[in-house]
């Protein structure tokens, strides 16, 4: 069981069977389940899952329902990923018992997050389990605001966006901090893989995946997820603002290895500019008023400054 | 299955996906497995939708866009081949037309209450593009 599924084109992904369970509740359009379908089908092998308080968890196990194929806990809003790192760590030990059941069995770990169980509260725990060394994966679903309670700003909300406690209006331009960079906070942490995935761009999302399940140690995985009720956008949109933000260099795709070489994973054709991905968006909508134009300057200053020190790093191989 | 009241369950509850012994589920498709009640695929969210996308399969090209990108699960798809919509679990949100590349495309939104045959009767042509 525990080769490598091979996926070489969409119509042989198609034929995977999936873990995922439709009826529940995330609404039309989100991203989320698009991102734990593809994870899931990147590997036949069993699986032992969590998930942080968030959309995906109170959407997917709604008492008398789950939505779950496999092993699959939730605690608290903080502790997925030091469920995971649990369960992984009693594998260990049954196995150098030699107590495990079918010890062919080869299961993997994977604990899934939104931004604001992984960037903010559940922060210290999956330092936690990366300074330990579990060998499991933690997947962020960042949606750049906690969007199941109604919208609150979280630590990956990025500048310039309105969100119910940081709100645009005459003398605000909405959340003034920029976003953290967790990928560099989790390398630093020595991690044999961190990876910054998009679910639009599928075949180097499920390559990630699969390399991030077969390397020992604990794997961080940053996943864009459009979420069509707090950036406002129409529900069959999801893709096309996934389109946008990896194109535009938003969300620029590229992975870690053991904490310093860097290579960039997708390079867009046609870099579109950042005005773009900023108006298809409503909770950037105040910023094409003339009084924040200036911050559409700053945003593409920024992200082109990023793409510099990306492609920086990837050359120097440091 | 009984269904308790929001204080009658034990606190640390435990649902089964499945009834019986349940391995490999990741190679058996939906059709070849035990769902248990508790299983959120023997639910419904049909009623969440006001549109729902109607396939036409002579267009089909089978790129599997539509299933890759589908948030409920519910494009069919068996042998690389697109069968069609699961009706249950689709919420009608029109992102497996917006990724259809075909033209005209195979895959298009209409009301809940439209009738499939006639509108796959009355299927658009092929846009040329004005110029």
């Amino acid at each position: 069981m525990s080769e490598i599924k091979k996926v070489k084109n969409l119509k042989e992904f198609s034929t995977s069977a999936d873990r995922f369970e439709g009826a529940n509740l995330l609404c039309p359009g989100c991203a989320h389940s698009i991102i734990v379908r593809e994870v899931l089908n990147a590997t036949n092998d069993d699986l032992v899952l969590s998930a942080s308080t968030g959309c995906l968890e109170v959407c997917t196990a709604v008492y008398p329902y789950t939505s779950w194929d496999a092993s699959w806990i939730h605690i608290g809003f903080e502790n997925g990923s030091t469920a995971v790192a649990g369960a992984e760590a009693m594998y260990k030990a049954l196995g150098n018992k030699g107590r495990l059941k079918q010890p062919d069995r080869n299961p993997k770990f994977v604990s899934f997050a939104g931004d604001g169980a992984s960037y903010d509260i559940g922060f210290q725990w999956i330092s936690g389990c990366f300074e330990r060394g579990h060998n499991m994966m933690h997947v962020v679903l960042d949606n750049e605001v906690y969007a199941n309670t109604g919208g609150q700003r979280s630590s990956s909300t990025p500048i310039g966006s309105s969100a119910t406690t940081s709100p645009a209006g005459r003398v605000s331009y909405g959340e003034k901090k920029n976003k953290k960079d967790m990928m560099a906070i989790m390398a630093a942490h020595g991690s044999p893989y961190v990876a910054q995935v998009s679910p639009n761009k599928w075949k180097n999302m499920v390559k990630a995946i699969q390399h991030g399940m077969e390397v020992e140690g604990p794997v961080f995985i940053n996943a864009v997820s459009a979420c069509t009720t707090e950036w406002k956008f129409a529900p069959e949109d999801t893709m096309a603002i996934q389109d946008l933000a990896t194109d535009t260099l938003v969300f620029p795709l590229y992975e870690i290895i053991d904490g310093t070489e860097l290579n960039i994973t997708y390079r867009p054709k046609n870099v579109i500019p950042v005005e773009e991905y900023l108006a298809a968006q409503g909770r950037f909508k105040h910023l094409f008023k003339d009084q924040y134009k200036y911050l559409i300057k700053e945003w593409q200053e920024r992200v082109d400054a990023k793409w510099d020190y990306l492609q920086k790093r990837e050359e120097a191989r440091v | 299955m009984q269904n308790n009241g929001w204080d009658e369950f034990e606190i640390g509850a435990m649902l089964r996906s499945f009834d019986g012994v349940a391995t490999d589920i990741a190679l058996k498709q939906p059709e070849d497995r035990n769902y248990s009640s508790s299983n959120s695929f023997t639910a419904s969210v049909a009623d969440w939708r006001i549109e729902k996308p109607l396939f036409n399969k002579d267009y089909c090209i089978d790129c599997q866009f539509c299933w890759i990108y589908c948030p409920d699960m519910s494009i069919i798809a068996r042998d690389k081949k697109m069968v069609g919509v699961d009706m249950d679990h689709c919420k009608g949100c029109g992102i497996c037309v917006e990724v259809c590349p075909t033209n005209p495309k195979s895959l298009l939104m209409f009301p809940e209450q439209a009738d499939e045959e006639t509108e796959l009767a009355g299927w658009p042509e092929k846009d040329k593009g004005e110029k």
